[in-house]
């Protein structure tokens, strides 16, 4: 699947000759410049908005991955409702979909904006990139219900993090499936990849109306998006 | 929660005359009997209407949304909600009495069914008639009416936007009305998304009788389901099923347009007022051209694969629309019917349509009949209040789209309907007034296409294409619209298997495909007896003379026409397969028994 059909032997290989790797494939031509290995990458869903046909197939199968349900002493996948999904199809009018999902921000504003003392032992703030999947995770029992992080996201990259209008404090943040991806894997018309971030990307760290302008520009030629708020 | 599985068991009940907002809980018999969005609706508005004749724009006439135990799952296309309600468009031959209309069930696609079942409800059950104008917001368990009067008038793609707006909350899904609505034009319909209509029947009249402008909708749940297990492995299936299927393909490159072209081949299309079934110019409005001149996207309701909605942006002399289409039914009957070939121009037709918030098809009949009164001097300019209604004109089809909506000068008669028109235009006009139980036929024609004719002729809402050709495909087709599956990835014959696995999975009952098909039979069935409460009998499932008569001149099926007697055998075959008396079309004692109507009726 994706890049993942490129085993690590590959990779190090690439690496090890100092490669840039083109890729080409159904999300079209990039060029990826792989981290340093020794350093864990930065890895995100990216998507083709020109595949995208808003059919939120990608919330439910993220809900049912990462809401899981105990029946029997059997761990099932739940029946994704699309509240509790990590990635989120923003619709507009003219029609224009964006599935939002954090972009793994290598400087991640939203944890620059917790306000939550770093734990000493974890150095974790109350939302925090995970060390061993390199996602921005939460820790509930830290968190303050400020706001900080969903405002800081919302304000300089993607505006994913929703809060729980009960709790106030932020709904989980996609975790990439611990490397299997759902959404990649169940979109029917192969609109996601999983791939390294570059924040050099066109639409990176971009929030869901401003993307959503500049398709409605491109695809209708039309400035005045409905829809919105 | 309902003790039956898939379901809330929970009915939302507003009186907009009193401000009375309820939750009901739903007879557990009544979900087993008539799993949900058409038959649910069907059941409800029985129980609502206890008497024949009730005027249908009385605050009496409910109008009623459903969901089906599909809805809110991630079932691939299960994204309908149907809309039930007495017909303000249809009346039969005779009647004792004078308001006796059929019932309808008309069906949309998109995201409000779904949405509505996260919020908590089955369905919703509106009466009464508002003060004034008024929308109605759902959150969840929170219900309000909400004033609407700074919208009224507001035409639907404005209104789309606007709403949003107001609500400040992007994931309201919306079902609203245009000005045809409003003004009660007769074939008005209800609208999602700016493009997606509850078309048929008049659904947008009922709404707007009731002063209501429009339903938001949010919520956060889901039901449970009986097996989830199994439920998981059948949904797999269902995924790769669709997946795999040819005609997925097809749907996301073409939609239904692709039938634009085909059907004009084949000399199964709705041309010239019905008059032929073969366009020679079909291919400058067909799937092709539209791909290469028109179409930029392709959009998905809720959980589809198949992703049939093309939208686009035109350019030319009626360029700088940007909107959905053409789809088969708004091409051809906007289209091919009037004899329009000009792209930019039809989907400017198609986009004002929407926009007003009138039914295509009925519209498209409506104006392809003045057309040809015209055409034949019946009717004159003057008439017309001046248009020029000649084939294949794209500005007088504009003009008179919109007097209809305002039911202006020729619009208000031209807002009741065909029937209506040709009533009162006379002059042997009724031969070419082409609809069934006042409802105007769709974009399928049918010199050529006996079963199709006696899909029309039997459908319990009017002309309506949808039905299906012989009683077994009207009964399963009758199921598909009850679980609030869409019925495109239905017809291919291989997603059948997983839709029954997965209805007997979400509700605990196991059916197979034989009582799916007699679920689907009881829920035909009592549409038809509330239509057989009003009077309608075996005179009503007629069609008018052209189809018998005006044999098709051009095409693949030149020299095509209907036989009268052959029609009589097919139709008197059909009510002996249904068991019903072929001389009323009442349903037999023993047939309401086998399917447990008797109770209920
Ligand atoms: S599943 Fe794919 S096509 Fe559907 S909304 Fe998500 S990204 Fe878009
Ligand atoms: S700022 Fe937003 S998009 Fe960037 S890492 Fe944080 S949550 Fe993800
Ligand atoms: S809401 Fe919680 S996680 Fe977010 S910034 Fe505040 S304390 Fe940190
Ligand atoms: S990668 Fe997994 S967690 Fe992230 S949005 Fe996709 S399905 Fe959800």
């Amino acid at each position: 699947m994706k890049e993942n059909n490129f085993t690590r032997r590959d990779f190090l290989k690439l690496y090890g000759a100092g490669a840039t790797l083109l890729l080409a494939n159904k999300f079209g031509i990039h060029s990826i410049a792989w981290a340093d290995p020794k350093k864990k990458s930065l890895k995100m869903v990216l998507v083709d908005y020109s595949k995208c046909t808003g059919c939120r197939t990608c919330e439910a199968v993220c809900s049912a991955y990462n809401n899981p349900v105990k029946i029997n002493g059997e761990n099932l996948l739940g029946l994704g409702n699309p509240v509790y999904s990590r990635i989120r199809v923003h619709s507009f009018n003219p029609d224009v979909d964006v599935p939002n999902v954090c972009n793994m921000c290598p400087d991640a504003p939203c944890v620059k904006a917790c306000p939550v003392e770093p734990e000493p032992k974890t150095g974790r703030k109350a939302i925090y990139r995970d060390e061993k999947t390199q996602t921005i995770q939460t820790d509930l029992s830290r968190c303050i219900a400020c706001g900080s992080c969903a405002k800081a996201c919302a304000e300089q990259r993607t505006g994913v993090i929703e809060l729980d209008p009960k709790t106030g404090k932020p709904r989980p943040i996609c975790n990439l499936c611990g490397g299997d991806p759902q959404c990649v894997k169940h979109c029917p018309f192969n609109a996601l990849s999983l791939v390294e971030v570059k924040t050099n990307r066109k639409f990176y760290g971009q929030s869901p109306k401003k993307i959503a302008t500049e398709l409605a520009k491109k695809w209708y030629g039309v400035s005045d998006l409905g829809g919105l708020k | 929660m309902s003790s039956v599985k898939g379901y809330f068991g929970k009915l939302l009940y507003i009186d907009l005359s009193s401000g009375k907002i309820e939750k009901r809980t739903i007879p557990e018999e009544d979900l087993t009997k008539f799993i949900g969005g058409r038959g649910l609706g069907a059941k409800i508005l029985w129980d609502n209407l206890k008497k024949p004749g009730i005027d249908p724009l009385s605050p009496e006439n409910p109008i009623i949304f459903t969901t089906g135990p599909f809805s809110g799952f991630p079932v691939p296309s299960a994204s309908r909600t149907c809309v039930v309600t007495k017909s303000p468009l249809t009346s039969p031959v005779r009647s004792t009495y004078p308001h006796a209309s059929t019932i309808t069930y008309s069906n949309i696609g998109g995201f409000f069914g779904p949405e509505l079942r996260f919020a908590g409800y089955d369905g919703i059950v509106i009466t009464g008639k508002a003060n004034s104008l008024c929308y109605i917001v759902i959150d969840d368990e929170r219900v309000e009416i909400r004033d609407a009067k700074k919208f009224k008038g507001m035409r639907t793609d404005a209104f789309d936007k606007k709403i949003l707006e107001e609500l400040k909350d992007r994931r309201y899904k919306t079902v609203y009305i245009g000005p045809a609505g409003e003004n009660l034009v007769r074939y008005a319909c209800i609208i999602h998304t700016s493009a997606r209509a509850a078309g048929r029947g008049g659904v947008g009249c009922v709404m707007g009788s009731k002063n209501l402008k429009a339903i938001a909708v949010k919520g956060s749940s889901q039901p449970n389901v009986a097996n989830h297990k199994k439920f998981l492995t059948a949904l797999e299936k269902a995924r790769l099923t669709l997946q795999n299927s040819p005609s997925t393909k097809y749907w996301r490159n073409y939609g239904t347009a692709g039938y634009i072209v085909k059907s004009s081949d084949q000399g199964t299309e709705t041309v010239r007022n019905f008059r032929e079934g073969t366009f020679p110019e079909a291919y400058k409005i067909g799937a092709e051209a539209a791909r290469r001149d028109v179409w930029v996207r392709d959009i998905a309701c809720l959980y589809c694969p198949l992703a049939c909605k093309k939208s686009g942006r035109t350019k030319g002399k009626y360029g700088g629309i940007v909107h959905d289409g053409p789809e088969y039914e708004t091409g051809v009957m906007l289209g091919t019917n009037l004899l329009i070939s000009d792209m930019a121009g039809l989907l400017k037709i198609i986009y004002n349509v929407d926009d007003l918030g009138i039914d295509a098809i009925s519209v498209g009949a409506v104006i392809g009949y003045l057309m040809e009164a015209y055409e034949k001097g019946m009717i004159n300019k003057k008439f017309l209040d001046g248009i020029d209604l000649k084939w294949g004109s794209v500005d007088a089809t504009l003009k008179i789209i919109d007097k209809i909506a305002y039911r202006d000068g020729v619009g208000e008669l031209a807002s009741k309907g065909v029937k209506a028109l040709s009533q009162k235009i006379g002059q042997g006009s009724e031969k070419f007034a082409i609809h069934v139980k006042g409802t105007e036929l769709a974009a399928h024609n049918i010199q050529g296409n006996p079963p199709r004719a006696l899909c029309y002729a039997t459908a319990n809402r009017g002309g309506c294409h949808l039905n299906g050709d012989n009683a077994q495909a009207q009964n399963f087709r009758a199921m598909i619209d009850s679980t609030g599956v869409c019925l495109f990835p239905a017809m291919d014959n291989s997603y059948e298997e997983p839709i029954i696995s997965m209805l007997s999975a979400i509700t605990g009952i196991e059916y197979d495909r034989a009582q799916f098909l007699k679920a689907g039979e009881r829920v035909f069935n009592l549409e038809k007896l509330f239509n057989y409460r009003e009077g309608f009998r075996r005179e009503d499932d007629w069609l008018p003379d052209r189809f018998f008569e005006d044999a098709f001149t051009i095409g693949p099926k030149k020299g095509a026409v209907l036989d009268r007697a052959k029609f009589r055998d097919m139709l008197n075959q059909y009510y002996k397969e249904r068991g019903w008396d072929t001389e009323t079309t009442k349903p037999s004692e023993s047939k309401i028994k086998e399917l447990g109507l008797a109770k209920i009726i």
